[in-house]
């Protein structure tokens, strides 16, 4: 077994066990168990990036695997997340963020079949706008639909009178949940747009390439659509709570499908 | 054995409020002195609060019967009333059940509402006032620092204090569940009944920045502003002044609803749909119901306060299990102390430390100058034993001598047992706030030694 191997092992035992220290912290009512999962959550992220940084210096090919985005994809959730614990010191999303990043990076395991086709010309433009802005977008995003989820199950027990006991003396305030999809909106979109219209002015750029709609491509368009409703609704109009967390749970499930339909074209591809 | 332990006291559920008031003790220094003057008790305390009266005392060489009567008739004659009267209404506990049920009061597990954290504020002031009266030593002392740190655990350990007991406080912890942080909100009374002024109170120290207080009349909203701290408005100017509060606390006497649904839609709309806490504790109901429907609207009238309050209630009252289980397992942790102050376990447990240091430090010499024969590892074993025996010889035969003296056996013992550190005890960075923090590791202790050494030469 290669270092490489032991590494990935390594990572999905850390990330393992800070997802299991975690709920059972959640299940228990133990903060305790709660901040040793989060910074063993730390050293997984320390782990991972050293991991990503060890394959882009010895194989800068490896960019070119469905397998590398995968492992990027569960480095940004963390990322974000951190971004979040440190900022409105949000412990509790890592109930999203830890067993999500452990799933993303199982995935990026088992995707060694994937192989993007990485434009020859304007390689950075490509990679650093369209991959860079959908990943860290996609990390936003993931963080704001536990948020989303939270909001709407703690809203439904404030609003029904379920009573304090119900709603757990740590979780955060309905507050925090909004404002973590506030943060998402107001950065998530501008990185999408920046990401999906990237894509068109490669396109348009590019000599010999020429821009056709596709199924994929439509997709992405109607997520950036749904999105931009929200950012509009949230920013313009004023939304707050609950129809937000709904619409931004629709854009992540679009986002979802439509990752998952970008997986099935490049596996198709020859 | 040289003490007893005897706790004689009455609460809210053995007497009523005549009783407790009868026997309330106002000058408890005083009553501490006179304990310690008349009745046979080597140390005391005196709890007095306006539900309980505890005395707990340490009992000289007499028969546990003569010292309680002694202290229930002081007691009594102290505050005017009968002895029999006074046994009616009072418990009595001694040794290892006295030590548990403090340990519950601390906890506040035998309090009106369990859980407060009023008492354990109480039980320290009245161990401040023991020491400085000199009535509290070394059982006492024990037992109450003990006390303190049984009732940390439970908080710790338990939700036994988490959840709100009180409307006020329900009211409070429903604000944070929606806004978070309170600080910087703004907060509207609509009417100045007593129980939203008392709810108010809870918000502004909880953090709520600014209170308006609107009232048919004007000059009670001023008289309200002005203890709270508030703007005082004409209940008419109400709906003008809505958009700018994040919570609403009405109690009116109208018959009518105050606040409509169809007002509040517009006030959100003002408000950019910032959310808003409705608190009607009015009956009949101020606010429309209907505003409950409204996106980030939250209204909760009495009813629903007060379910809140029964269901934290019944969740105290599972924690309570928790929590007495806790206090089983530290009344056992106090006994084993309390056994230990007789003098033979003392030597046992001096001993048995410095064998232990002793063999520890023979390992490490062995480990440093590699394999010895059977006869030099004999040798070299009894030497070490003895030595650290040799060095116990002293500190024993002045333990001996101090505790053939009258009161003061287990003042010596406990000393020497805190010096030779008998029970495993840490102690915490904060315990002597006033000195220089300084670690104690074998090192630090090492090179101390050695600095003394050559200071002296």
């Amino acid at each position: 077994m290669g270092l490489f191997e032991i590494m990935h092992i390594l990572i999905i035992m850390i990330y393992s066990l800070g997802t299991l220290l975690f709920l059972t912290g959640v299940c228990t009512a133990n903060d305790r168990l709660k901040k040793i999962a989060v910074w063993v959550a730390v050293a997984g992220f320390t782990l991972n990036t050293v991991d990503l940084a060890a394959i882009l210096l010895t194989d800068s090919a490896a960019i070119l695997s469905g397998k590398f985005y995968f492992n990027i994809l569960a480095w940004a959730v963390l990322g974000v997340y951190f971004f979040l614990w440190w900022r409105l010191r949000l412990e509790f999303l890592a109930i999203t963020a830890l067993p999500l990043a452990l799933l993303l990076f199982v995935t990026s395991m088992a995707l060694d079949g994937i192989v993007v086709i990485m434009p020859p010309e304007l390689t950075a433009l490509f990679f650093g706008l369209h991959i860079g802005t959908l990943i860290v977008t996609m990390g936003m995003l993931i963080m704001a639909f536990g948020a989303g989820v939270a909001f709407l199950h703690y809203n439904r027990k404030l609003k029904t009178k379920a009573g304090l006991a119900s709603m757990g003396k740590d979780i955060p305030s309905l507050d925090k949940f909004d404002r973590v999809n506030s943060l998402a909106v107001s950065y998530g979109f501008p990185l999408y747009t920046l990401g999906l219209f990237s894509t068109i002015f490669w396109y348009w750029i590019a000599p010999d390439k020429a821009y056709t709609w596709d199924a994929m491509k439509i997709v992405s368009l109607a997520v950036w659509f749904l999105f931009a409703f929200l950012f509009h609704q949230r920013l313009v109009i004023g939304w707050r709570g609950r129809k937000p967390a709904i619409l931004t749970i629709w854009v992540f499930i679009g986002m979802c499908i439509s990752l998952i339909h970008h997986t099935i074209t490049f596996k198709a591809l020859p | 054995m040289n003490r007893k332990i005897i706790l004689v006291g009455l609460n809210h559920r053995t007497a009523g409020v005549d009783v407790r008031e009868k026997f309330a003790l106002t000058d408890v220094e005083s009553v501490e002195k006179g304990l310690l003057a008349h009745c046979p008790v080597l140390e005391c305390l005196c709890l007095s609060t306006c539900n309980r009266v505890e005395i707990i005392a340490i009992a000289k060489r007499v028969s546990e019967r003569e010292a309680l009567d002694s202290i229930i008739e002081y007691w009594a004659g102290i505050c005017g009333g009968s002895p029999s009267l006074l046994i009616e209404n009072t418990y009595q506990y001694t040794d290892l059940d006295a030590v548990k049920h403090l340990f519950t009061v601390a906890c506040s597990l035998d309090s009106m509402v369990m859980g407060e954290p009023q008492i354990l504020g109480q039980l320290k002031d009245a161990y401040r006032k023991a020491v400085e009266e000199g009535a509290a030593k070394t059982i006492i002392n024990r037992m109450l620092h003990k006390s303190f740190s049984v009732a940390k655990r439970v908080r710790t350990e338990t939700a036994i204090a988490s959840s709100a007991v009180s409307i006020s406080f329900a009211a409070v912890e429903l604000a944070k569940k929606i806004f978070g942080n309170l600080e910087g909100t703004k907060a509207m009374l609509v009417g100045a009944g007593e129980m939203a002024e008392l709810a108010a109170t809870h918000l502004l120290q909880n953090g709520v920045q600014d209170i308006i207080i609107a009232n048919r009349t004007l000059s009670r909203a001023k008289e309200l502003a002005k203890s709270l701290n508030g703007e005082p408005i004409q209940i008419e100017n109400m709906a003008d002044r809505l958009h700018e509060v994040d919570i609403v606390i009405s109690s009116t006497g109208s018959p009518v609803s105050v606040i409509k649904a169809k007002d509040v839609k517009a006030v959100l709309k003002r408000r950019k749909n910032k959310p808003m806490f409705f608190i009607d504790i009015a009956v009949p109901r101020d606010i429309d119901p209907n505003i409950n429907q409204l996106d980030n609207v939250y209204l909760y009238d009495i009813d629903d306060l007060k379910e809140v309050v029964e269901d934290n209630m019944a969740q105290r009252q599972e924690e309570a299990a928790k929590a007495r289980a806790v206090v089983e397992a530290e009344t056992a942790t106090f006994s084993n102390w309390l056994n230990s102050l007789e003098l033979q376990p003392t030597i046992v447990d001096l001993v048995d430390k410095n064998e232990e240091v002793a063999m520890r430090e023979l390992a490490k010499t062995l480990k440093k100058i590699g394999p010895v024969d059977d006869r030099t590892h004999k040798a070299l074993e009894t030497l070490v034993l003895s030595v650290g025996r040799k060095c116990l010889h002293e500190p024993i035969c002045f333990l001996k001598r101090r505790t053939q003296e009258e009161g003061s056996a287990e003042r010596f013992i406990d000393l020497a047992r805190r010096m030779f550190n008998l029970d495993d005890e840490d102690v915490p960075s904060t315990a002597h706030i006033d000195r220089k923090m300084k670690t104690c590791s074998p090192e630090d202790i090492d090179s101390l030694i050695d600095v003394s050494k050559n200071k002296e030469q």
